[in-house]
């Protein structure tokens, strides 16, 4: 209770309360801007609050990322462009909808059920966080390398790329995460000699290049050709919001488990759950037909899915250190800087940095009420921004962000290779959310795996030998096993 | 631009061959059987089997060494794609020299003008988004940024 009260003294502070107004301003604004992801508004907000305490830090991110996936929608609707990938899965449907002059309605859904389905992802959080940290105090190194390779597995498993370039950039960033000083022998790995790379590939960098820099090296392409930006003026957007809350309540709620839980497996974040709660409204529907003809249904679905994944992905990431999409990646490289390593142990020794981000998470789910309502209102002006000095701005943030990192030209030109080496990988087909989940638990499965093997000592069943360990171990080993059923399927038929 | 599957597979077994081959200098440890060498072994074969299995696909595909997409033909675009990277490069050797200002101001303006921004507009944003970052990362966060031309008047 004294960590609660703690907690809300820590939440409510007036400085508190500022960094998390201006972030989600900030989340808004990156979420409303096409090409402009969620990914990329916390990867550029790191080296912002790299210098604060921990609670605001957390509290922009947490923010930012709620404000940035709700805000997506508005330009899915408005210009039939998602504003971040989490939109996709409907940005035509929404389009529909305001071609049959529903904008108004559209804009009210996706507002409202957004902060519904957020507030049940962090229900789902709170509720299941701590319980979860009560069985994983008494993990293992057996069971932490097989939790960390199920999370590994499911990145590849749920990214829809195909499995060989999936696992291809995973092992990648496993081997980036073997660079620097190897954790059981302290000798020093791929250095090359470069004291910079002593302490590993910086994290925050990587992020920065593989997630913004990329992103830039698309856009600039298109930037010198992109016409005026015609949009309509939303009027009343919360008129027949009740007629559709009583007729896709159990939509609503559906839609929000099924994204909480896929937010919650490593790997996947919001823009699968919109993918795959959009697909099971359609499966389900009694009117099937009317989906993709501007139907409110599949919308209802799958905008209550993306914002509750986002809560559900900080549940493995708090409880395990395993980051459930790549959000929280980058939340997780944040706590090791400051110095709180996720994990069971927080819980007891930290309580009150548990319940802050359940507050904040709270807080900034019920601001995302009218701040969303001010942003589909200036959504005219918002999206009239030039992109072509939009764009040679977020190219000074990321070059500056990075030189933070480091404090020195390092950070810099590790965020341009990484950057480079991101576009050459997605230009190939292979996904980049792998190699990051890679980069970030790389140490603690090479830790835990050969921790392991010194405790087995050639007996491999002992990686099976504790109850838990055995079932996560199995259930991994099932994976692997469908996977290869798949591929060796799909190789046959041609 | 998109290599053909075989010509990245083959890539990727020569670049896990010589992964493997680095492992090969790392030191062993007598009476300790898992060294600093086992993790980046066991991936070095996972990257060279994803490599085998590519190859084998793109030989089947028979699809050309290099594709390349419609953009990079237009040289307006290349130049657009090229000044991401080149503007990153300019900072990096140029930035201590000039110092974050200058730099910064002249990467922003250069871009901008570059990307059909109107000169009148352009020179105010780039001016005051330098000066506001200036501000933020080196004067509230106490990042050292480089002063270089600028060091006498800051």
């Amino acid at each position: 209770m004294d960590a609660l009260i703690q907690a809300f003294g820590l939440v409510f502070d007036p400085s508190v309360l500022v960094v998390i107004l201006l972030s989600a301003v900030f989340g808004m604004f990156v979420g409303a801007m096409p090409g402009l992801t969620a990914t990329m508004a916390t990867a550029l907000l790191v080296p912002v609050t790299f210098f604060m305490p921990p609670i605001p830090a957390l509290g922009a991110i947490v923010t930012a990322t709620a404000m940035a996936i709700f805000a997506g929608d508005i330009p899915a609707a408005m210009l039939r462009m998602p504003g971040t990938p989490a939109s996709a899965a409907y940005a035509d449907e929404s389009y529909e909808m305001t071609k049959k002059g529903q904008l108004n309605l559209n804009m009210g859904v996706n507002l409202v059920f957004s902060v519904a389905g957020g507030l049940v992802g962090v229900v789902v959080l709170i509720a299941a966080a701590p319980a979860l940290a009560e069985v994983a105090i008494n993990f293992s190194s057996f069971e932490y390398f097989w939790l960390a390779c199920l999370g590994l597995t499911c990145a590849v498993f749920l990214t829809n790329a195909d499995a060989v370039k999936g696992f291809l950039s995973l092992f990648l960033g496993l081997l980036l995460a073997t660079v620097g000083i190897d954790p059981s022998a302290g000798f020093p790995r791929f250095t090359f000699g470069e004291v910079e790379l002593m302490q590993g590939i910086n994290f925050i960098a990587t992020m920065i290049g593989m997630f913004a820099v990329s992103e830039l090296l698309r856009g600039a392409v298109t930037v010198r050709d992109a016409g005026h930006v015609v949009v309509q003026q939303v009027g009343d957007m919360f008129r027949g919001l009740g007629a559709v809350w009583r007729r896709y309540w159990f939509n609503f709620l559906r839609g929000s488990v099924i994204g909480t839980v896929i937010g919650a497996l490593p790997g996947a974040g919001a823009d699968i759950a919109a993918w795959i709660s959009y697909a099971v409204s359609k499966r389900f529907s009694k009117e099937p037909e009317k989906f993709g003809t501007g139907h409110v249904e599949g919308i209802v679905d799958s905008t209550s899915a993306n914002n509750s994944a986002l809560g559900g992905a900080w549940i493995p990431a708090l409880v395990f250190g395993i980051p459930g999409d790549s959000i929280t990646a980058i939340v997780i490289g944040v706590l090791y800087m400051k110095n709180m390593n996720p994990g069971p142990t927080v819980f007891t020794e930290n309580p009150q940095l548990i319940y802050s981000v359940f507050l904040i998470f709270i807080l900034a789910n019920l601001i995302m009420l009218p701040l969303g309502w001010a942003a589909i209102k200036s959504a005219r002006q918002m999206l009239r921004t030039p992109r072509n000095l939009l764009l040679p701005c977020i190219l000074l943030f990321c070059i500056v962000g990075s030189f933070a990192m480091t404090n020195s030209l390092y950070g810099v030109v590790l965020m341009l290779v990484m950057g480079l080496f991101g576009w050459f990988l997605e230009e190939h087909g292979i996904p980049v959310a792998p190699l990051i989940l890679g980069l970030v638990l790389g140490e603690m499965l090479e830790q835990t795996f050969v921790q392991s093997m010194i405790k087995a000592d050639g007996h491999y069943l002992e990686f099976f030998a504790r109850p838990i360990a055995g079932v996560l171990g199995v259930a991994t080993l099932l994976i692997w096993g469908v996977m290869l059923a798949r591929g060796i399927m799909r190789s046959a038929r041609r | 631009m998109r290599l053909n599957d075989a010509l990245l597979g083959a890539i990727l077994l020569g670049f896990a061959g010589w992964v493997w081959w680095m492992t090969t200098f790392f030191p062993a440890f007598p009476g300790q059987d898992y060294g600093p060498n086992l993790f980046p072994r066991i991936l070095a074969c996972g990257i060279a089997l994803c490599g085998a299995m590519l190859v084998l696909r793109g030989l089947r595909q028979r699809a050309p060494l290099v594709a390349v997409d419609g953009w990079m033909r237009d040289p307006a675009k290349l130049v657009s794609f090229l000044l991401i990277p080149g503007a990153t490069l300019f900072y990096v050797l140029a930035s201590d020299r000039l110092g974050f200002i200058p730099t910064a101001f002249a990467i922003l303006l250069a871009l901008a003008l570059w990307f059909r921004a109107r000169p009148l507009v352009a020179l105010p944003v780039a001016a005051g988004v330098t000066l506001a970052v200036h501000w933020f990362f080196s004067g509230l966060m106490r990042v050292p940024l480089p002063r270089g031309l600028m060091d006498p008047l800051l």
